[in-house]
């Protein structure tokens, strides 16, 4: 396995993955939480050209963020942070990865030519609304929550608040997004953004299937 | 030190100061008081720092043990790699629990909401809660005198937030000639604090460096980007099982009182709410009348 590429995200080191060299249309997968660019590496095989994956801070070999203090949006600046690397690339993400994909498609469009969005862990957050009977005593990180390879703390990504005005403004600035829910439930940000006139939906069950259907279109 | 500590009127430097760790991150606690007494824990406002409460907690020291805690990325404490309002809430829950038994939490401006949260969250550590004009910002957000709304869409602001990072340098202050540019800078924005007590105050507030002083506190304190709405303020505050003493000052200040009608709203779930005002005080009542301040909580505040 070669070594990642490093690159810098504030005070952060990230590690972006090389999964496939060559020529042609790139793609950047993101993961989801608590797992690694690793997840990425037998779907991606369906993507035609070259592959990218990066580890998000907090998960996988890039640096942990001292204190805690994960937030979709500071991970979307780790993927735009790839993105400035790689130049142009579609974006393939699983759920957060698929939440970053959304707000980093409707930020960069110049550069995202598409980005696909896939359900997965951290796919809905803490829902679009504050829950006020949700239970708040706990400690933080949760103990039932203890991945392998990624920081506990990152568990501030699957609490975040993602109201559908939010995601909505990303939507319709993104250039085109394809959906792929696999089968999960929605939650209110994609439903949100799956309204917005540059979605398509994809009945594929798996994220190599739905990545091929990118790939043809 | 290159320079020796300033004086105030009332000003009392802590008795203790010590660090604590907290999910990985130093902070600075300032102590006043009988360590056996039951203990306030004092949270300050932004870009603030504990020693702003050097003339108030003196005060209450004759009752209590004082903790003022300097947050992550102010005063004296490390810096994050990144700071979000959950870790602000998650330190304060982690000192109160350090104590070993049941604190008296005081919070100010947004230490105030802070504060509110943790005795939300953590309703085993909190006796009574004090809240000094920290109860959300308007529905126009805090604007800092000449400050200008950003008029274009929330992925052209977020584009400009990705923008600043990607230049990838560690973001710094600018250096200030001497403790008076500062205390005019501040005074700038909080123009009914005195300049004698600017001087005490910011003096804790900054740091020399070549060429004169900068900010202690971390650049990107402040830094970061997400959805808000001015609805979610309150929204956890009807699990608020602690008493609320909500204090503001009697006079408009840049940042407070709220009007009276959304105040009302803001504390309308607060189940076991009294409210009080500090004549002649802004916003920072316990820094503007720190006497008058005291004695409000002496007479609130069980022992």
């Amino acid at each position: 396995m070669s070594e990642p590429i490093a690159l810098r995200h504030g005070r952060v080191s990230l590690a972006l993955h090389e999964l496939r060299g060559g020529a042609g249309r790139k793609l950047l997968c993101l993961h989801a939480l608590g797992a690694t660019s690793e997840s990425w590496r037998e779907a991606s095989r369906a993507w035609p050209g070259p592959v990218f994956a990066l580890d998000f801070s907090g998960h996988g070999r890039s640096g942990r963020v001292r204190g805690g203090g994960y937030t979709p949006e500071l991970l979307t600046g780790d993927a735009d942070a790839a993105l400035a690397h790689l130049g142009d690339a579609a974006l393939a993400g699983v759920g957060i990865g698929a939440y970053v994909a959304l707000l980093l498609a409707g930020t960069r469009p110049e550069h995202v030519p598409a980005a696909l969005l896939l359900a997965g862990d951290g796919l809905a957050g803490g829902g679009a609304l504050p829950d006020p009977d949700r239970d708040r005593g706990g400690a933080f990180p949760p103990p039932e929550f203890h991945p392998a390879d990624a920081d506990p703390f990152v568990a501030a990504c699957g609490i975040d608040l993602r109201p559908i005005d939010y995601a909505r403004a990303f939507a319709e600035r993104a250039r085109r997004l394809v959906l792929a829910d696999l089968g999960a439930d929605a939650p209110p940000w994609w439903v949100a953004a799956a309204e917005s006139a540059a979605v398509e939906r994809l009945p594929e069950r798996t994220p190599a299937a739905a990545l091929a259907a990118l790939a043809r279109t | 030190m290159s320079t020796s500590e300033p004086s105030y009127p009332g000003a009392v430097a802590p008795e203790r100061s010590r660090d604590f760790e907290s999910s990985g991150i130093r902070l600075r606690l300032h102590e006043w008081g009988d360590p056996d007494a039951a203990p306030v824990v004092l949270c300050h406002g932004m870009f603030d720092h504990g020693r702003g409460f050097d003339t108030l907690a003196p005060l209450l020291a004759e009752r209590f043990r004082v903790v003022a805690i300097d947050a992550r990325g102010h005063g004296d404490s490390g810096w994050a790699d990144a700071y979000t309002w959950m870790n602000d809430v998650a330190d304060i829950g982690n000192v109160m629990r350090s104590l070993g038994r049941p604190c008296h939490l005081l919070g100010h401006s947004k230490g105030g909401g802070q504060a509110t949260e943790a005795s939300c969250q953590y309703p085993d550590l909190v006796r009574q809660l004090v809240n000094i004009d920290g109860f959300g910002p308007s529905p126009e957000g805090f604007r800092p005198p000449g400050f200008e709304v950003d008029p274009r869409s929330l992925p052209e602001r977020f584009a400009t937030y990705l923008d600043r990072r990607r230049e990838g340098e560690e973001r710094s202050w600018r250096a200030y000639a001497s403790l008076d540019d500062l205390v005019a800078r501040r005074k700038r924005q909080n123009p009914r604090l005195s300049v004698e007590w600017l001087r005490y105050f910011l003096h804790f507030a900054s740091r020399p460096v070549e060429g004169g002083l900068v900010w202690k506190a971390d650049p990107y304190a402040a830094g970061g980007f997400g959805p808000w709405k001015p609805e979610w303020a309150n929204a956890y505050w009807h699990r608020l099982q602690a008493p609320m003493l909500a204090v503001i000052g009697s006079e408009r200040d840049t940042w407070g009182p709220l009007p009276e009608a959304l105040l009302a709203e803001r504390l309308a779930p607060i189940a076991r709410l009294e409210r009080a005002t500090v004549a002649g005080s802004g916003h920072f009542c316990h820094m503007e009348r720190p006497r008058e301040t005291a004695e409000l909580l002496l007479g609130w505040l069980e022992r």
